[in-house]
């Protein structure tokens, strides 16, 4: 019992990380729905998320303090606010010149299109190199959502409380854009079944490219929620798409909750491995990984997914 | 005496019940045909046949021999081979080069890292006799990416006769195929018939009562009928679900 | 029965192959006259043989690995502790690189050659980023992240005669000899039916089970040979660089390897690999003199070639020969069309 209560926090960590986990894994498998396109690259619009937040917050964060002196006058939390909504639009804008790049290898051999989005992955993360450097970086956060506080004699940090509810209501607006609009029925219906969705008089090629516009810039939001917790480097891209994928091949691809809940389940691995070992936290990810794959095999009834093509 | 037997085969894909208590007897010898609206479960009960999906419960003997639920190569490996519907060739080799691939003599040899294969005057006439038989003649170098439609489908069977197979299943073989290109092919399996033991799925009536000794009738997931050709065309009952009347 | 007008090959090589003995035989005594350095010679070599290997897998078997430094490093890694703890000599060292990543590779192999695709490449970046977090954290064994340091270059001990590699024209011819004892061994082994049936996985992995062949096993060989390959090439490298650093593991510098094969068309040439190497050192050299980011301009080079030519440079060039040789035909009037290889 007492280990248990000892955990709390990292109990915390994990369901923070999970359901941020889950919402980058959302915004994965809805591209994965529409297009059929496993996109390597979602990780590192992650990261660039993040960075772009760091930029739009941080003074020091890569935008010339100079030209736009004034609005780094603003308090933080506007500016934090600023970057929650102006960096998933980037990062979205970025997705889209991805979806463009993409078109080329679309009914061709899956592979191409793989090693498209892993070029695709390691441009992006040379770029931010070469934008921010590869030392880590820092961004700000409101006051009044750090900190911590202590129960029943535990540091708990308020921070992944702020990270926690702020992922469950994406995640909830989420559930209610693909429930109740057109665009969100289009896509549950996992739309890439061309003839369907041109005899509804919907144009497939902006569906695809809004489709990962939306994908990414969830991604992106994680990000920038992420950052804090997992630290602003290049490399956090890579590290970022495999629980993705983790959490896809346990939930199942397509299925919204299933995603949730596996989101949740791979949060809590890394969080309480966490606890022992934090340099073993990362790595954890990767043996799950391993595990996971190597025991799932097929997949749930014995059909084939797109990501066994 | 039935070289392929399947008894009581069962598959649902979720909700959905594909293939219900299924039992079939392919004799020996015999061409048997399976036949079938879309949807009926035809292809759920090849694959389950040839082993590219494993009954939820049933049985499937070969040769006396239980090979339910093993994988497609273990199968293959048993002497019974399968053409697809949807053309499966390898499309970067020439069609000599493509059912050299097939041919045991060639897999057995599958780990060789030295030999050249070209230097190998064996396996390359008996691939060359293979391309001849299905009428390939003269078109052993041409990739088979470059071949037309007519030349891939007979390709296509020349792949699965090239394996040595003691049983074939052909999977639609007139598929695409015009007038022309389904004499041809009738004539082949007319050829095949007395070496190998068939099985024929077929869209096309007219072709399979032309060929069949017996046939299967499969809808909603169930053997509906079954019986000569000539049982089948005079049976009311099959007349009024519009197969087998109008031939 | 060959078609008529093919080239009959000689079993052991081709007249390509004699064209890249010559040029990289003869490399050491010209590369400094145009305005290079001999130890480039040494790195284009082995990382030639690197890519070599890893097109096995990537260009004939169709697998997408994009964790395989991890192999290169680990025969790094085993060259250097031989060395140190076992025996100083060169070729039980580099007999050691082979084995390690043999071994290794072999291992991970088990998990993942049922698999292809995105399964297959996200479980290679997962085993590549376990091995560097090992080499990373295991500093008594690896030094990591400064690496393993002070790894000599051990002479050619042949018996009668021994050469002392320690200077990089040495080195060079060497590296020069192994890269002629892979391609060899390669090209035998590409041209075999072995080989045939890689290529046949990579075009139709379904069909091939059908015709009876346990995918696996030859998906399993496929992946154990590259990372064999891989391991000599890391021997080589830790020799060359008197060291070695877990840099190399890295997620870059597997994606170096990737993108300098299919660059160079490893997907359908024998001598993509190679021709990536060359084409990746000579950006680095030159794009690097005028900026730091050379390598987001490969990558974004790499992401057109997927666009636009995923045959890479051989496809360009056997456009240009395919399209030379229907001119020729057309003017004799001939009827066959080409023979493919």
């Amino acid at each position: 019992m007492d280990l248990l209560v000892t955990l709390g926090p990292h109990l915390l960590n994990g369901l923070a990380l999970g359901l941020l986990f889950a919402l980058v894994a959302l915004g994965f498998m809805l591209v994965i729905g529409v297009m059929e396109v496993i996109n390597l690259a979602h990780g590192s619009l992650f990261a660039l998320g993040a960075y772009v937040a760091v930029a739009l917050v941080s003074a020091e964060g890569g935008l010339g303090v100079a030209v736009l002196g004034p609005y780094f006058e603003l308090p933080i939390p506007a500016r934090f606010v600023v970057a929650l909504l102006l960096a998933p639009v980037v990062v979205a804008g970025v997705g889209m010149v991805l979806e463009v790049c993409l078109r080329r290898t679309y009914g061709r051999d899956p592979l191409y299109g793989l090693l498209l989005t892993f070029g695709a992955a390691l441009v992006l993360e040379e770029l931010i190199r070469l934008v921010w450097g590869p030392t880590e970086r820092f961004l700000p956060v409101p006051a009044s959502i750090t900190g911590g506080i202590t129960v029943g004699g535990l540091i708990y940090s308020v921070y992944r409380f702020f990270a926690s509810a702020f992922a469950v209501g994406m995640i909830l607006l989420l559930w209610l854009f693909l429930q109740r609009t057109r665009y969100g029925a289009l896509i549950k219906a996992g739309a890439h079944d061309s003839e369907m969705v041109r005899a509804l008089g919907v144009n497939l090629t902006r569906l695809r490219l809004l489709v990962f516009a939306f994908g990414t810039a969830l991604a992106a939001v994680a990000g920038i929620v992420m950052a804090p917790i997992w630290g602003v480097r290049p490399h956090v891209g890579v590290d970022a798409v495999v629980p993705a994928f983790v959490v896809i091949v346990l939930g199942g691809v397509g299925s919204f909750w299933g995603a949730v809940i596996a989101g949740l389940l791979v949060g809590l691995v890394v969080g309480v491995t966490g606890a022992f070992a934090t340099a073993w936290s990362l790595v954890s990810m990767y043996i799950l990984l391993i595990l996971v794959v190597t025991v799932r095999g097929r997949g749930l009834l014995g059909k084939k997914s797109v990501l066994e093509r | 005496m039935a070289l392929l037997e399947a008894h009581g085969l069962h598959k649902r894909f979720g909700d959905h019940v594909v293939l219900e208590d299924i039992s079939l007897a392919f004799p020996a010898g015999r061409l048997s045909g399976i036949m079938g609206p879309n949807g009926a479960g035809k292809t759920t009960c090849f694959n389950v046949l040839t082993g590219g999906v494993r009954p939820d419960r049933g049985r499937v003997v070969f040769d006396g021999e239980d090979v339910t639920g093993l994988p497609p190569h273990a199968i293959a490996r048993r002497g019974l081979a399968r053409s697809f519907q949807l053309m499966n060739v390898f499309d970067e080799y020439s069609a000599l080069d493509n059912v050299q691939l097939a041919s045991p003599a060639v897999r057995a040899r599958s780990f060789d890292m030295l030999h050249d294969l070209r230097r190998d005057a064996g396996a390359q006439d008996r691939a060359a006799a293979v391309l001849a038989r299905v009428g390939l003649r003269g078109k052993e170098h041409v990739p088979a990416g470059r071949l037309s439609y007519g030349d891939r489908r007979a390709l296509e069977i020349g792949l699965a006769v090239a394996a040595e197979p003691r049983m074939l299943f052909l999977d639609e073989p007139t598929s695409g195929l015009g007038a022309d290109g389904t004499a041809r092919l009738a004539e082949l399996v007319q050829e095949l018939r007395r070496v190998l033991t068939l099985v024929v799925i077929e869209h096309d009536m007219a072709f399979l009562f032309r060929l069949a000794d017996r046939i299967s009738v499969i809808h909603w997931g169930q053997v509906i009928a079954e019986g000569t050709p000539e049982a089948l065309r005079a049976d009311p009952w099959l007349a009024r679900a519009g197969l087998g009347g109008a031939i | 029965m060959t078609a008529p007008g093919s080239r009959q090959l000689p079993g052991w090589g081709s007249p390509a192959m004699l064209l890249a003995f010559a040029f990289f035989g003869t490399l050491p005594l010209w590369i400094e006259r145009v305005g290079l350095y001999r130890y480039l010679g040494v790195e284009i070599l082995v990382w030639c043989v690197f890519a070599l290997g890893f097109n096995l897998l990537l260009g004939y078997t169709g697998l997408p690995s994009f964790g395989h430094g991890a192999y290169f490093g680990i025969g790094a890694y085993a060259m250097g502790l031989t060395q140190f703890h076992l025996v100083a000599n060169l070729w039980v060292g580099l007999l050691a690189a082979i084995l390690a990543a043999a071994v290794v590779g072999g291992g991970v192999a088990l998990f993942i050659s049922h698999r292809r695709g995105i399964y297959f490449a996200l479980m290679t970046i997962a085993f590549g980023q376990m091995f560097f977090f090992i080499a990373s954290k295991w500093t008594s064994v690896t030094g990591g992240e400064d690496g393993l340091l002070d790894i000599r270059r051990l002479p050619a001990d042949l018996g009668p005669v021994a050469f002392d590699l320690t200077s990089n024209l040495a080195m060079s011819y060497f590296a020069f000899a192994a890269f002629v004892a892979v391609t060899v061994v390669l090209w035998r082994l590409t041209h075999s039916p072995f080989g045939k049936v890689l290529r046949a996985i990579k075009q139709n992995e379904t069909r091939m089970a059908y015709l009876g062949y346990r995918v696996v096993a030859y998906k399993w060989a496929s992946f154990t040979l590259s990372c064999a390959v891989a391991g000599l090439a890391g021997g080589l490298f830790a020799m060359a660089q008197n060291g070695a650093y877990v840099q190399v593991m890295s997620l870059q510098w597997s994606g170096v390897v990737v993108l300098m094969t299919l660059i160079g068309g490893g997907l359908v040439s024998f001598w993509g690999p190679v021709v990536g190497t060359v084409v990746y050192f000579v950006a680095r050299d030159l794009l690097g003199a005028y900026t730091e980011s050379w390598l987001l301009w490969f990558g974004l080079m790499f992401m057109l070639v997927v666009m636009f030519k995923p045959e890479g440079v051989a496809g360009l060039w056997q456009d240009l020969a395919a399209r030379r040789a229907a001119r020729r035909r057309a003017r004799t009037g001939a009827l066959q069309p080409a023979a493919g290889d």
